[in-house]
């Protein structure tokens, strides 16, 4: 999509005279957040790129060592299983959370007074995840209340939420969708609003039923919406960090919990070993690359431009 | 502009400590804030800590000040363990690092080894010492000695005692008392074990202990085992200590005893030990925090650990140290305030009222005979006669973690024999050389 | 926006209560955290232990936010998170407003390499390079201090550059075109033309940011040292962990007091923010 519109043809004509001192003001305009990029991202990237080939513990000298940190972390399990995870949970945030939103979206589309399910709905977003984690993290503590009430209530072995490796990584999902699908409902919501009701009503008199109305017609309506919230979605739910840290206590037992991020920060803040984790850091930066790709070339098939 | 400048300081900065590093002993330069101690200074410190813990690091700071004034004291903290000292390490290479700071027993080493630490054996052994390196017990300085001198002092121990549910014992029929039995010197690994088997006949958890080296080693040396001879691993050749840890797994194997890491989540150990589920709790006088928060601190009392025949063991001690940044600015004032932290007086400030530690100096027992628990004297025998961890273990980042974790965990979960497990310790430590 | 699809069809009189009953439910699931934790901050300890299940406080104490509130410094975390939100957003409207003009309505030499680098540099998570920013940061000398968290965030969010280049897109060009050929400047244009028509986009990334600010934990975590400069996220990680203790229900009183202005703010200004929120689009063009 973003490459599309950046390359908008333009009628070519003469430039006219104002146009001269143009050059200058394009440089102007974008020069603070290009000299941020460059100062914050671009040299701080490039450093991690380069430690990716060397040895250095922070204290002592660097050894450069080649290409031994990428073969170290392409055959270390541990890093692996962060790869797995990290993929696990995209995979259940996403359709889970988008899927869950659009469903409220559309059921709140179709309600008079919505406003109060709103702030219900978005209450979540506009909490620090820290606070988000900490919450939950209490709620789900084996002696805590959801596990007694299961108990109590149901006669069951309560599950240890966040101590059985099967369940920590669920509980993590659950929560991120919990804390963003709020946002997802808000915008899925105005995109429903914003189809024109010309559109709807020739469906309904063409006796279409609301389900088949709401697959046939509004899905590819706002499936731009829909693409760009994936999109989104999957990069953040690649960055998960916080929850892990804070929900599962150092990701989890046994590392069930361990995503690429906290991997990297596991290994190259706390235990000072830079270079091994800035290779685990390329190696992240080209999985998130591969599959954002995948996702745009994907669009050109799902997604409808029509509108 | 601003960008230049700070390169220009930057640069500045580097030269002079480059300058301080190559010229430390002679000490030519004017030094106008470093003349005499009562010169004004600021000294900045950290450690880690929760909220409750710091406000007693702040009553040291104020108490420091009252006495000191021309001294500024700043506190920073971080509240887990191992960003503390993540942070710590990044502050030393950005040299942003505070002037006196702890340091964790598993750390101690890595950071002696890196050159990062002030030499404080002159501070130590000066006459007039106010933290005479006579008053510490020798062997809790553990890794933070090398051939250069002292690098670092213990600021405070935590024996593993074995803390007791008096409920839950009795509700396990248990009519023996422990600390009694110990002070008869009737309290052998047969009569611990015993105890142990009818807790567990009545659905609860015999002992819990962490995962850690201060478990598994304080276990072999209670047991007359021997985990090393100086620096060399040995305990996969010794027989005493490989039957000793056999004795270990299977008692883990077959839940009589937990490891509390692996407990199931929220407050884990704690809550067990709180609600009556559990005999025995291997852990430190912070204990004590958690007991009177929750409510009935006289159902529980401390022990030692058992041995074969009932005479008091050597056991394992957690230890944190204090250190000084070897590029510190303000020398004296760090140093008389690391003294005076370390000192008897100084660790009174912060273990009393039942504070988290043990008193590492001489001087400063009576913190802990408070009152509280009943056989307090047991933390401060403990003390004197423990372990911190071996220096060779401590002097590898992260080889005592991974040691538990690696090779301990498999053979508490059944994975793995007691040989197998000191076999692979054994080979861990080699690939750490 | 006032049309609304009415569901009142003849033959379907359950779906309604079904419907309703359905988002209740889901609703009530997004507020429980929330009393859980209210609720839980105002019980004994006791309470807690021995009677996991019972909902309502019984006593009823203070004491949880008495504790937590004098154990660390919240009225001046307030203030920190306070003020590095306002600076973080009032920068980042500014340049990211400035770069998508460009972009949008300026050519100039090397813009389209310039934009695709912004586009992929979005792709970068900032935790990929925590170290390597650390060494920037100490090589500024802004290690411990808060312009490490506002310069970086005014001047670096791709993403609010795309977005605003939308929104500067889908504006009439005939505004701007009638300016310059009466001879302003564009300086002048962008200010009196651009930035005036771009106040929901502008509301909306206001928010976004507003948010992101608030929530930062990462960055301040390794880049702040004294107590003094802390943020809310990072005063209530304190209260996280194994030096807790048992007492969740000072941790939960913690939480509240770290989540409740928030939400009063929230509650207060919740159709501007929705609103806000709704008409943006947040570039789904």
């Amino acid at each position: 999509m973003t490459a599309q519109s950046a390359g908008l043809p333009q009628a070519r004509r003469r430039p006219p005279s104002w146009r001269r001192r143009d050059r200058w003001w394009g440089w102007f305009f974008v020069a603070p957040q290009t000299i941020g990029m460059i100062v914050f991202v671009l040299i701080p990237f490039t450093l991690t790129f380069a430690l990716s080939f060397a040895k250095w513990s922070g204290l002592g000298p660097i050894r450069w060592i080649g290409m031994s940190n990428y073969t170290d972390q392409l055959t270390d399990p541990v890093f692996l299983r962060s790869i797995v995870n990290t993929f696990v949970i995209a995979l259940i945030t996403v359709p889970v959370g988008l899927g869950a939103s659009i469903v409220v979206a559309t059921l709140l589309e179709k309600l008079k007074t919505r406003s109060i399910y709103l702030v219900m709905f978005f209450a979540p977003v506009v909490t620090s995840s820290i606070a988000v984690a900490m919450i939950w993290q209490q709620m789900l503590r084996a002696d805590g209340m959801i596990s007694e009430f299961l108990a109590t209530v149901f006669g069951i072995t309560p599950p240890d939420w966040l101590g059985d490796p099967r369940l920590a990584l669920i509980a993590v999902c659950m929560v991120a969708i919990w804390s963003s699908m709020g946002l997802n409902v808000v915008i899925f919501l105005a995109g429903l609003k914003n189809i024109p009701p010309s559109v709807l009503e020739a469906a309904t008199v063409d006796g279409a039923s609301a389900v088949s109305q709401f697959f046939r017609i509004k899905m590819p309506l706002i499936s731009p919406i829909i693409f760009y919230s994936t999109i989104v979605a999957v990069i953040s739910s690649f960055q998960t960090f916080d929850i892990v840290y804070v929900l599962t206590n150092d990701a989890g037992p046994d590392n069930a919990t361990r995503t690429m991020v906290y991997h990297i920060y596991d290994v190259g803040y706390r235990s000072a070993k830079f270079g091994v984790a800035s290779a685990a850091s390329v190696i992240l930066l080209l999985i998130t690359l591969v599959v954002t790709m995948i996702q745009l070339a994907a669009q050109k098939k799902l997604v409808n431009y029509d509108l | 502009m601003t960008s230049k400048r700070s390169t220009i300081l930057a640069a500045a900065a580097a030269g002079a400590l480059m300058l301080s590093g190559c010229g430390g002993s002679s000490g030519q330069q004017p030094a106008p804030s470093s003349g005499d101690t009562t010169a004004p200074a600021t000294v900045v410190w950290s450690t880690w800590g929760s909220p409750s813990e710091l406000k007693r690091y702040e009553d040291f700071n104020s108490k420091f000040k009252e006495k000191h004034p021309n001294i500024t004291v700043k506190l920073q903290s971080v509240p887990s363990y191992s960003d503390f000292h993540a942070k710590l390490l990044a502050q030393l290479t950005s040299k942003t690092a505070p002037d006196v700071f702890y340091v964790g027993d598993d750390k101690i080493g890595q950071f002696v080894d890196s050159g990062a630490l002030l030499n404080v054996t002159d501070v130590l052994k000066a006459p007039n010492a106010v933290a005479p390196y006579d008053a510490f017990n020798p062997a809790t300085f553990g890794a933070a000695t090398n051939d250069d001198g002292i690098f670092a002092a213990p600021n405070d121990v935590n024996p593993d005692a074995l803390w007791y549910d008096k409920t839950a014992l009795k509700d396990a029929g248990i009519t023996d008392d422990p600390a009694t039995l110990a002070a008869a010197g009737k309290w052998t690994t047969d009569t611990f074990l015993a105890m142990n088997a009818k807790l567990k006949a009545k659905g609860k958890t015999g002992t819990m202990f962490w995962n850690y080296w201060a478990t598994h080693y304080g276990w072999i040396s209670s047991q007359g085992g021997k985990a090393y001879d100086g620096d060399k691993f040995v305990a996969n050749t010794d027989p005493k200590s490989v039957a000793a840890v056999d004795q270990l797994g299977k008692l883990f194997q077959d839940k009589t005893f937990v490891v509390a890491d692996t407990l199931p989540s929220g407050a884990g150990a704690d809550s067990v030990f709180i609600s009556h589920k559990a005999g025995f709790f291997a852990q430190g006088r912070y204990t004590i925090g958690t007991l009177k928060e929750a409510g009935k601190p006289e159902n529980y009392d401390i022990v030692d650990w058992p041995s074969p025949d009932g005479t008091p063991p050597s056991t394992g001690l957690a230890a944190s140290y204090l250190a000084i940044n070897a590029a510190t600015k303000v020398p004296d004032a760090a140093k008389l305030f690391w003294s005076e932290y370390l000192s008897a007086e100084g660790q009174k400030i912060r273990l009393a009222g039942g504070g988290n530690a043990v008193p590492s100096i001489k001087g400063a027992d009576d913190v802990v005979l408070d009152g509280y628990p009943e056989h307090a004297q047991t933390f401060l025998d403990m003390r004197d006669r423990g372990f911190v961890n071996y220096a060779a273990e401590a002097r590898v980042p992260g080889l005592s973690t991974d040691i538990a974790e690696k090779k301990f965990l498999p053979l508490y979960q059944g994975k793995a024999t007691a040989q197998e497990t000191l076999d692979g310790v054994a080979d861990l430590i080699a690939k750490a050389k | 926006m006032t049309s609304e699809a009415t569901t009142s069809r003849p033959g379907l009189r359950w779906g309604p209560i079904v419907m309703h009953a359905g988002l209740i439910i889901a609703a009530l699931a997004m507020v429980f955290p929330f009393i859980w934790m209210v609720l839980t901050s105002v019980k004994t300890l006791g309470q807690l232990l021995n009677a996991p299940l019972s909902l309502l406080p019984d006593p009823f104490t203070w004491d949880n936010y008495i504790n937590s509130w004098n154990a660390v410094a919240f009225p001046l975390a307030y203030w920190n998170s306070a003020y590095i939100a306002v600076l973080s957003v009032v920068g980042t409207l500014i340049t990211s407003a400035m770069a998508g003009y460009a972009f949008a309505r300026i050519k100039f030499r090397g813009s389209g390499v310039l934009f695709v680098i912004f586009l992929a540099t979005q792709m970068i998570p900032k935790q990929v390079t925590l170290i390597p920013t650390y060494v920037v940061m100490s090589t500024l000398g802004w290690v411990d201090s808060h312009l490490s968290l506002i310069v970086p965030a005014m001047l670096v969010n791709p993403f609010a550059v795309f977005l605003m280049r939308q929104f500067i897109l889908s504006l009439p060009i005939e505004l701007e075109e009638a300016a310059l050929i009466d001879g302003c400047g564009r300086l002048r244009i962008f200010f009196s033309v651009i930035l005036p028509n771009l106040r929901p986009g502008l509301s909306a990334l206001a928010i976004i940011t507003a948010l992101d600010a608030w929530n930062n934990f990462l960055l301040p975590l390794v880049l702040l040292n004294s107590p003094e400069l802390f943020t809310v996220p990072l005063l209530l990680s304190q209260f996280q962990g194994q030096y807790a203790g048992v007492n969740y229900g000072l941790i939960m009183a913690a939480s509240a007091l770290s989540t409740i202005p928030m939400l009063i703010v929230f509650i207060v200004a919740q159709r501007q923010i929705l609103n806000s929120m709704a008409s943006s689009g947040l570039g789904g063009k």
